[in-house]
């Protein structure tokens, strides 16, 4: 008879229902979506440019383990607060307490189980779209990649299924600890905010060590290793929580205790908002504050991986290209370019060996880069300046600035020319050979990411040549272009996670801040409508949930920012420069950012405010 | 002779669509109140109390007539214009107290003066004297989940009158509280009327509460049905509401 009762209250506040079915469903989706790239050994180890990339998964999925806990607590708890109320008067008509109990046991996991079969399906929809549209756009194959993996499914499935029949018995137990007039008027009650002084100050060193221990951790990455990164993920994980649950009671408190600040407009009522059900918020914003960092720091770590592969492809080159006996066409799209310097070499090239004339070389000595492979620093460029007195060099003896010129600047090698001998001689020796007499364009671009395009055509007729030249066709021809297209091939898979995770976690971001704001969503209403009858403007409304929740959201983008801003230490032992760019990932996070936080005030403000009349 | 406080003339109210079930919730409703008054407004259920008092309080548009309060026609302003004045010259007391719970009292009581931009150094005394004349003193850092009904409809109450508004709406104010507490409540707005002049409009279907009033009005099926007037006892006055309260009966009992 209950459980009928049960279904058809269920069936009546089907909204609130979809609102925490929704919550719960992004959640197991994106724990999926994770999982189908962390479980995946053999995509992630031919993939990943980082040799322990699969521990580094395992780590993650601790972390978002951690997470997802207690964003699941949070989330059954809000159906607690839902049903109690109902299941107080089931008592109060004579319902036994074992039997109401049972009810909200077996509710609760209801939901869960259904939530779960329903974010099983999504996250494979996800991680099909979203990996397929980043395949795409990174033109990366992804071989063995699989947006349905079993093995994926069921650790989603086993974890999801004790989280909530944990969670079932915690509600269960909450319900069975009341008594009938607590359940009938448990809507009424606020948290008590325990914000004394001294704890305060004990729990906020003590995230504050925490944290620091983390950062720590992750900037020393290079001597700890595997166990720096276990390191960091505890103790970032939980100071992350621990400086929400101290600090943030605090300041609202010292806030609301500013009477000119509170007393001002309807400050106090904003400021009451934030601190009323403190308990839900701090986990809420740790969560959150914790999803940005791992959404944002997977984020630039990919885009850091992109950029890096540039920067590895020009380690050795000053110039950007360098076109063998051009066209007429390649000329034409050199003209287009933009180049920042461009010079042209002339060569004669016969059976046994190519032969750069010395005097165009010394009247304009071209850029070089001189790798050091003991020095961390990047090879700068510079201009030869080593004299060549001789009158012939063959590559074996030349300068070694001469050398490095030949080898990458006039890209002069074996891709190129097969096994004849490259010199360089004086005007009077190039006279006496015979041969073809031809030319090497070496131009440095303003842009060298902008001309891919033209680039590729380029290489492909320098491919051409080389066919002709050494009668097989290579498969790359040793210019910067084609080193850029080996890097990138190796890189793709890292971006591609990085920005694949990035995405599932700024997504599930988003849905907690989502599930937080509509789930309180009806209580409030009943606050804007009483203000509004007591004389309140419809725009002084709006100005307090701007305001409240601008600090919702402004308060975790900030610790989050913070973590990745040190967390991106952690690649610099194989990124060159970690922060190149970081504006980018940045910038593009803050503005998906703000963009949400408008939607969901807009959102917001439809559902709370009153309809005028 | 004081000024009106309250003129109301002609109000017609009506609700749905024009051809399909125009249902008339007042019906051409005259009458004025004047500066220092206390008027009860009874009938039975349906007969358009609520709707009179939410036209008069601004919450709901009227359909038809004019009502000026403190001397502004208040039908003729839009929304923004409407919350500023309910906020300056209107007190509500409702039968559900209303309060935010996420406020304490002394927060809730200082909420109109706050939003009027009053600053803080008068807000305090101006708080600490409401509360004092209506005997809340002692809870005002408390939260409202954790007081009466009683003080709740105090609170509610003081809340209504910290920013000495021209009026006071009172709906069923002691709908939600038992005798001792509805008592001692009417007496309190009674004295309030009469030591510190406040104007006051009640509506209830509490014959009790009702005799407070010096005047009372009864409407039904939305039209002003009579009008008696206080002049001897509480105790007389009761009575006498009773006995009209009885020829609204009467009519079926025949």
């Amino acid at each position: 008879m209950l459980f009928k009762l049960s279904r058809a209250s269920m069936r009546k506040s089907f909204k609130d229902y979809l609102v925490l079915l929704f919550g719960l469903t992004m959640s197991i989706a994106i724990f999926y979506m994770f999982q189908t790239l962390a479980q995946n050994k053999v995509f992630l180890e031919s993939n990943a440019m980082i040799g322990s990339i699969v521990f580094i998964f395992h780590v993650g999925t601790f972390i978002l383990a951690a997470i997802t806990i207690f964003y699941i607590f949070y989330a059954t708890s809000f159906m607690l607060s839902m049903r109690q109320k109902e299941l107080g008067m089931y008592m109060m008509l004579g319902a036994k307490k074992h039997k109401v109990t049972q009810l909200m046991f077996f509710e609760t996991f209801f939901i869960g189980i259904i939530s779960l079969a329903a974010g099983i399906v999504i996250g494979i929809g996800m991680s099909k779209g979203i990996a397929g549209l980043f395949m795409w756009q990174l033109d990366f194959s992804g071989e063995g990649f699989e947006a349905f993996y079993l093995s994926s499914m069921i650790t989603t499935v086993i974890f999801y299924v004790i989280l909530f029949f944990l969670t079932s018995i915690v509600n269960a137990a909450k319900i069975a600890g009341k008594s009938v007039l607590d359940l009938l008027h448990a809507d009424r009650k606020q948290d008590t905010v325990k914000a004394k002084g001294s704890w305060t100050i004990v729990g906020v060193l003590f995230a504050i060590l925490l944290i620091g221990v983390g950062y720590y951790a992750m900037i020393n990455i290079a001597k700890l290793m595997q166990f720096g990164v276990i390191i960091a993920a505890i103790t970032i994980t939980l100071g992350t929580y621990l400086i929400f649950i101290s600090l943030l009671p605090y300041v609202v408190k010292k806030l609301k205790g500013i009477r000119t600040l509170n007393e001002k407009g309807i400050n106090s009522f904003t400021l009451a908002q934030l601190r009323f059900r403190m308990m839900n918020l701090t986990r809420v914003l740790g969560t959150v504050a914790m999803l940005v960092a791992l959404g944002l720091g997977a984020m630039t770590a990919g885009i850091a991986f992109y950029h890096n592969v540039e920067k590895q492809a020009g380690m050795i080159y000053a110039n950007d290209l360098a076109i063998h006996q051009p066209s007429d066409a390649d000329k034409q799209i050199i003209e287009q370019l933009n180049t920042e310097e461009e010079n042209f070499y002339h060569y004669k090239v016969d059976d046994d060996g190519v032969y750069f004339l010395k005097n165009d070389l010394i009247d304009h000595p071209p850029l070089f880069k001189a790798f050091n492979p003991e020095s961390m620093e990047l090879p700068k460029s510079e201009r030869v300046t080593e004299p060549l007195s001789k009158d012939k060099y063959v590559l074996g003896d030349m300068p070694d600035e001469w050398f490095s010129v030949v080898n990458n600047e006039l890209n002069a090698g074996y891709y190129m020319f097969g096994d004849r001998e490259i010199s360089i001689v004086d005007q009077e020796n190039f006279e006496k050979i015979k041969g073809s007499k031809e030319i090497v364009v070496v131009a440095k671009l303003d842009d060298f990411t902008a001309a891919l395009p033209q680039l590729e055509k380029l290489e492909a007729g320098q491919l051409t040549l080389a066919e002709s030249l050494t009668g097989e066709t290579p498969e790359i021809t040793g210019s910067k272009y084609s080193n850029y297209l080996a890097f990138k091939g190796i890189a793709s898979g890292t971006i591609f996670m990085g920005l694949f995770l990035g995405i599932a976690f700024l997504m599930m971001m988003a849905s907690v801040l989502m599930f937080k704001l509509l789930s309180s969503a009806n209580a409030d209403a009943q606050r804007y409508s009483m203000l509004r009858k007591i004389g309140v403007r419809k725009s002084l409304l709006a100005k307090s949930i701007y305001r409240e929740l601008f600090l919702l959201f402004l308060f975790p983008a900030l610790v989050g920012l913070v973590h990745v801003i040190v967390g991106m230490q952690m690649f610099s032992f194989i990124i060159i420069e970690p922060y190149t760019k970081i504006w980018i990932p940045v910038g593009i996070f803050l503005l998906i950012y703000g963009v949400y936080y408008i939607l969901t005030v807009q959102m917001y403000k439809r559902i709370v405010l009153p309809k005028e009349i | 002779m004081k000024q009106p406080v309250l003129q109301v003339n002609n109000l017609h109210k009506t609700y749905g669509k024009k051809g399909e079930n125009l249902f008339s919730a007042l019906n051409h409703v005259s009458f004025d109140m004047n500066q220092g008054e206390f008027v009860g407004i009874m009938g039975p259920s349906g007969a358009g109390k609520t709707t009179l008092l939410n036209v008069i309080s601004t919450l709901d548009k009227a359909s038809e007539g004019t009502i000026q309060i403190a001397g502004t026609n208040i039908t003729e302003m839009k929304q923004g214009q409407l919350a500023d004045f309910r906020s300056k010259q209107l007190g509500f007391i409702f039968q559900d107290f209303n309060l935010l719970e996420n406020l304490t009292i002394y927060e809730n009581i200082a909420l109109p003066l706050s939003l009027q931009g009053v600053s803080t150094k008068k807000i305090k005394p101006a708080v600490s004297k409401v509360a004092v004349k209506l005997g809340i003193e002692g809870i005002l850092e408390k939260y409202p989940v954790t007081i009466s009904g009683g003080q709740k409809q105090r609170a509610a109450a003081a809340r209504a009158l910290v920013h000495e508004p021209a009026m006071i709406l009172a709906d069923e104010p002691t709908g939600a509280l038992d005798s001792k507490n509805a008592n001692s409540l009417m007496e309190t707005i009674a004295q309030l009327n009469e030591n510190h002049d406040v104007s006051i409009m009640l509506v209830t279907h509490d014959p009790l509460s009702a005799s407070y009033c010096r005047r009372i009005m009864f409407i039904q099926d939305g039209k002003l049905y009579k009008e008696i007037h206080r002049d001897g006892s509480r105790m007389a006055f009761h009575q006498e509401i009773l006995n009209v309260l009885a020829e609204f009966a009467a009519p079926e009992m025949e």
